[in-house]
C-alpha cells in the first residue's frame, strides 16, 4: 500500500514545554491508525501540526506526496485532509445543512450543488432528520456527527478524528465505532486520537503511543498493549482508563 | 402566494412607494430626515457585510466615510473632477487603505479588533487635522456651489439627493443579496462563528475577511462622498465622525445583524425616534443618543437578535400555532 | 535639548501615573471577565465629577474626596456587573463588546443632559504650586497624583499577592477552570474586579480635578489611552498595563514637545498601530 501520510521528526515547543518531540509515523492509504498515550501526552498537538494550525520548530509532514509543512490549515484542507475538533467547534448559528454546505463548498462553488453534496455527507451520519436544526441546538454526539459530516463533505482523502467518542454513553460509542468502520470501507484513510482503548481495538489495527511529546511505542494493538514501556506511561499517569 | 412569492410582493411595493415618495413630500425637514435614514441605512448595510455576516466588529468606518469624502472634494476642488468619478476613486481609496488597515486590526480578535480600528479612524482624523496645506485643516472648506449640475452631483431641490440615496441604498442591499446567497456568504457566516473551524473545513479566513473589509470599505466611501455633496461642507470632524461608526454599527445590532434588511430596519427605528425627540424636546444635547443607547442596550439584554431576529421568531411562532 | 526632553519625560511619567490607573482597571476587569469594559472613561469622569461637587459644596480637598469617590464607584462597579456584565458572560462577541460600549454612551449622553456640555474646572491651593529640581519643573498637583497612582497601584498588586481573593482573581485571568477548582465562586470574584476597577478609575477622576477640566466627553481621552496601554501591556496584565501606561504618558509628551500641541494622541495611536504590526502579542509577552 502507498503511503498516505509521512510525518518526520516532527517537534514543537511552546515556551520550556516540549509538546511534541521528533516524532515520526507513516500511515498508509486506507488504513486506520490510532494514536495514543496519557492526557498531555502532544496528540492534539500533533494533530495541529499535521493540519498546519500550529507551524513546528524542525520536522516534516508529507501528505500523498505533496510537502504540507508551514501552510495554512485550509490550504491543508484543499490537499484532502480534514479534521474534527477535540471539542466540538460547530458553527452554533447556521444550520446542520448549512453547516455541512460550507465544507462542500471547497470543491463545488455552486450553492444548489453543494447542497446536494451536504446532504448526502449528513445522510452517511445518520443526521437527515435534523437538517434544518440550529447546530447550537443538537446534542453532544449529534456535534460530533455534524463535525465528521462536514469533514467529508470536503471529500477528504485523509480523515483526522479528535477524541469524537468522548463524553459519549456506551451506546454511542458503539454508533460512533460503527460509523468510522464504514467511513473506513469508503476507502478512507483515518487518523483517530482516542481515549477509549475500548474503542481503539474496535477501530485500528495500528497503533502509535505518544508519552510526554515522544513516540515510546508502535504497532499492533496486542504489541502495544504488552510494551513495558506503556503500561508503564499509563499506570504513571491519572489517565489510565 | 405561497410565503416568499408574497415577501417579494411586499418588497416591490415597498419599493415602488419609495420612489414615487417625493410626490407626497413637501418639506425640507422630512426631506432631511428621508435622506438620512436612507444614507445611514446605506452606510450599516455596508457595514453589516463585515460587522453582520463575518461578525468582525469595525468601529472604525469612519475613516472610510472619510476618505470616500476627502477623494472627491480634493479631486472636484483641485482638479475639477466630477464626484461621480470621485465617488468611485473615493471607493478605490478607502478599499485599498483597508488593506493595511486589515492586515494590522486583524491581527486582533474579538473587542481588541474594534479598538484597533477605533485607533486607526482616529489616527485618520488627526492626519487630515494636522495637514493643513493638504486639505485645508481643521476648518475645512465649503464645496464651490454650481446651482443646478446634474453631472457635478449638484441639484436644485432634495427630491434628487434622496434618489441618489435610494440608489446607493438599493446598490448595498442588491450587494449584499447576491454575496449572502454565494458562497461567500456562507464562508462569512462560518468564520464569523468559529474562524479555526472555518479554516479546518478548507476557508481562507484571512483572504475572506480581507475581500469582505475590501467591499465594506468601498461602499461605505461612496456614502461620504454624497454626504459631503449633500452638506456642501467638509471638515476632518465631519468626514470622520466618530458617530458615523456608531451609527453604522448600531442600526445594525438594532435591526438585526447579518440579516439583508436588519441594517435598514433599525436605521428607519432609530432615526423616526431621533426626529420624534427632536420635534418633542428640541436640539437638547445627549437626548438623542441617551435614547439610542437605551434601545441598543435592550437589544442587547432582550434580543440579541435584533428586530429581525424576534420577527423571525413572531412568524415561525404564527405559523405553529397556525398548523398544530 | 537635553533639559527640554527630561522636563516632557517628567511631565508624562506624571501624567501616566493617571493614565494607569484607568487602564489597571481595564486590565483587570479583562483579565478576570474577559470583558472589555468601554465605560471606563466615563467612571474616571463620575469620579471627576464627585470630587467637583464636593469641593465648590463642601470645600471637601480633591485628595480628601478620594475617601468618597473610590467606595462610590466600588459599588457602581458591583452594580454594574450584578445587573449588567453578569446578563452576557458566556455569550458571543456581539452583546460583550456593545453592552459595555452602551453603556459608556449612555452615561455620557446623561451627563450631557443633566451636567451640559461645560468645563468645570477647580481651583486649589496647590493647583499652581511647582516644585524646582535643578531647573526641572515639577507641579505640584501632578506629583501628588502621581504618587497615590503609584500608592494605590502597590496597594493593589500586594491584594493581588496575599489575599484569597486576590490569588483568586489572579487565577480566573489566568485560567477559568482553575479558579473553579479552587471553589471560589466566580460571580463574587467578578464583582469584587468591577468595584476595585471602577474605584480606581474613579480614584483617577479625584487626582485628576486640581489640574484637569471635568467635562462630559473627558473620558474618552483616558479610555483611549488605556486601552492602548492594555494591548501594549499584553492583555490582562496588571504590571504590564502599569508600565505600558508610563511609557505612553512619556510618549505622548515627547509627541507635544517635538511634533505639536495636537500631535499626543497620533504619536500614542501610531505607537500602538506599530505594536500591533510588529508584535500583536503585546510587549510583555
Amino acid at each position: 500500500m502507498p503511503e498516505a501520510l509521512v510525518v518526520k521528526d516532527l517537534s514543537k515547543r511552546f515556551g520550556g514545554l516540549r509538546a511534541v518531540q521528533d516524532v515520526s509515523l507513516t500511515v498508509r492509504e486506507n488504513e486506520t491508525l490510532a494514536l495514543i498515550g496519557p492526557n498531555g501526552a502532544g496528540k492534539t498537538t500533533a494533530f495541529n501540526l499535521i493540519m498546519g494550525f500550529y507551524r513546528p520548530d524542525a520536522g516534516s509532514v508529507v501528505a500523498f506526496g505533496r510537502e504540507l509543512t508551514g501552510l495554512r490549515p485550509h490550504d491543508v484542507c484543499k490537499h484532502g485532509l480534514a479534521r474534527t475538533f477535540q471539542v466540538a467547534k460547530p458553527f452554533g448559528g447556521m444550520t446542520v445543512l448549512e453547516n455541512v454546505m460550507t465544507g462542500a463548498f471547497l470543491r463545488d462553488r455552486h450553492p444548489g450543488s453543494a447542497r446536494d453534496k451536504a446532504r448526502e455527507a449528513i445522510a452517511f451520519v445518520g443526521l437527515s432528520t435534523k437538517e434544518n436544526v440550529a447546530a447550537r441546538d443538537l446534542t453532544t454526539i449529534d456535534q460530533r456527527r455534524l463535525e465528521m459530516a462536514r469533514a467529508l463533505a470536503t471529500q477528504p482523502k485523509l480523515l483526522l478524528l479528535d477524541e469524537v467518542m468522548a463524553g459519549l454513553n456506551p451506546t454511542e460509542v458503539d454508533q460512533a465505532v460503527a460509523l468510522v468502520h464504514r467511513l473506513a470501507e469508503r476507502g478512507l484513510t483515518i487518523v483517530i486520537v482516542e481515549h477509549l482503548m475500548r474503542a481503539v481495538m474496535a477501530v485500528a489495527k495500528h497503533i502509535v503511543v505518544l508519552d510526554h511529546g515522544q513516540k515510546i511505542a508502535e504497532g499492533s494493538p496486542n504489541d502495544v498493549m504488552a510494551n513495558p514501556e506503556v503500561i508503564r506511561a499509563y499506570l504513571g499517569s491519572t489517565a489510565a482508563r | 402566494m405561497n410565503f416568499s412569492a408574497r415577501i417579494n410582493a411586499v418588497l416591490a411595493v415597498l419599493l415602488a412607494a419609495l420612489i414615487a415618495l417625493p410626490l407626497a413630500v413637501t418639506s425640507n425637514f422630512a426631506y432631511d430626515i428621508l435622506i438620512r435614514i436612507l444614507l445611514f441605512a446605506f452606510i450599516g448595510t455596508s457595514w453589516n457585510l463585515l460587522g453582520g455576516y463575518a461578525k468582525q466588529f469595525s468601529l472604525g468606518h469612519a475613516a472610510f466615510f472619510g476618505l470616500g469624502a476627502y477623494t472627491s472634494s480634493l479631486l472636484q476642488i483641485n482638479y475639477g473632477v466630477s464626484p461621480w468619478l470621485g465617488m468611485l476613486a473615493g471607493g478605490v481609496v478607502a478599499m485599498l487603505a483597508s488593506l493595511p488597515i486589515g492586515w494590522l486590526c486583524f491581527r486582533l480578535r474579538g473587542p481588541y479588533f474594534t479598538i484597533a480600528t477605533i485607533a486607526t479612524a482616529q489616527v485618520l482624523m488627526l492626519v487630515f487635522l494636522k495637514f493643513r496645506d493638504f486639505a485645508w485643516g481643521a476648518e475645512g472648506t465649503t464645496m464651490p456651489n454650481l446651482g443646478s449640475a446634474p453631472l457635478m452631483m449638484q441639484f436644485e431641490g432634495k427630491a434628487p439627493y434622496y434618489y441618489v440615496a435610494l440608489g446607493l441604498l438599493l446598490l448595498s442591499l442588491v450587494v449584499t443579496f447576491y454575496i449572502s446567497r454565494s458562497r461567500t456568504g456562507y464562508y462569512l457566516l462560518a468564520l464569523g462563528e468559529d474562524q479555526d473551524a472555518a479554516e479546518a473545513v478548507g476557508i481562507d479566513v484571512p483572504g475572506e475577511k480581507r475581500n469582505i473589509f475590501m467591499v465594506s470599505a468601498f461602499l461605505t466611501a461612496m456614502g461620504g462622498t454624497f454626504y459631503v455633496q449633500y452638506i456642501y461642507f467638509i471638515d476632518p470632524n465631519t468626514a470622520f465622525n466618530f458617530d458615523v461608526s456608531i451609527k453604522a454599527a448600531l442600526v445594525s445590532i438594532v435591526g438585526g445583524v447579518g440579516t439583508l434588511f436588519g441594517p435598514l430596519i433599525g436605521t428607519v427605528l432609530l432615526e423616526t425616534t431621533a426626529a420624534l425627540l427632536q420635534s418633542w424636546l428640541g436640539n437638547q444635547a445627549g437626548v438623542q443618543v441617551t435614547v439610542y443607547a437605551l434601545i441598543l442596550m435592550a437589544i442587547i439584554l432582550w434580543r440579541p437578535t435584533g428586530i429581525m431576529g424576534f420577527a423571525k421568531e413572531f412568524l415561525l411562532r404564527k405559523k405553529l400555532r397556525a398548523t398544530p | 535639548m537635553l533639559e527640554t526632553v527630561t522636563q516632557a519625560v517628567i511631565n508624562g511619567l506624571l501624567i501616566g501615573g493617571i493614565y494607569a490607573l484607568v487602564s489597571i482597571g481595564v486590565t483587570l476587569i479583562f483579565g478576570v471577565v474577559k470583558i472589555v469594559n468601554f465605560a471606563q472613561g466615563e467612571f474616571v469622569m463620575i469620579g471627576m465629577y464627585i470630587t467637583f461637587f464636593l469641593a465648590t459644596q463642601l470645600g471637601m480637598d480633591p485628595i480628601v474626596s478620594l475617601v468618597v469617590s473610590m467606595p462610590v464607584l466600588f459599588v457602581i462597579g458591583l452594580g454594574v456587573q450584578h445587573f449588567l456584565i453578569r446578563r452576557v458572560l458566556g455569550l458571543n462577541d456581539l452583546p460583550q463588546i456593545f453592552l459595555t460600549f452602551a453603556l459608556s454612551l449612555l452615561i455620557l449622553n446623561v451627563a450631557l443632559m443633566v451636567l451640559t456640555p461645560n468645563y468645570r474646572t477647580l481651583h486649589t491651593s496647590y493647583s499652581d504650586a511647582a516644585l524646582h529640581f535643578g531647573g526641572f519643573y515639577v507641579p505640584v498637583a501632578k506629583l501628588i497624583a502621581f504618587g497615590v497612582a503609584m500608592l494605590l497601584s502597590a496597594i493593589l498588586w500586594v491584594f493581588l499577592h496575599t489575599t484569597d481573593l486576590g490569588r483568586a482573581m489572579r487565577a480566573a485571568s489566568q485560567n477559568r477552570d482553575v479558579a473553579q477548582l479552587m471553589g471560589i465562586n466566580p460571580h463574587r470574584v467578578f464583582a469584587v474586579a468591577l468595584g476595585i476597577a471602577l474605584a480606581l478609575a474613579g480614584a483617577a477622576g479625584s487626582l485628576l480635578m486640581p489640574f484637569y477640566p471635568a467635562y462630559p466627553m473627558v473620558g474618552q481621552v483616558f479610555v483611549l489611552m488605556a486601552f492602548v496601554a492594555v494591548v501594549l501591556g499584553t492583555l490582562g496584565n496588571v504590571m504590564g498595563a502599569l508600565v505600558a501606561s508610563l511609557l505612553m504618558g512619556i510618549a505622548e509628551s515627547l509627541g507635544i514637545q517635538f511634533i505639536g500641541a495636537d500631535s499626543g494622541l497620533i504619536v500614542v495611536f501610531l505607537l500602538l498601530l506599530i505594536t500591533l504590526a510588529v508584535k500583536p502579542s503585546g510587549l510583555a509577552a
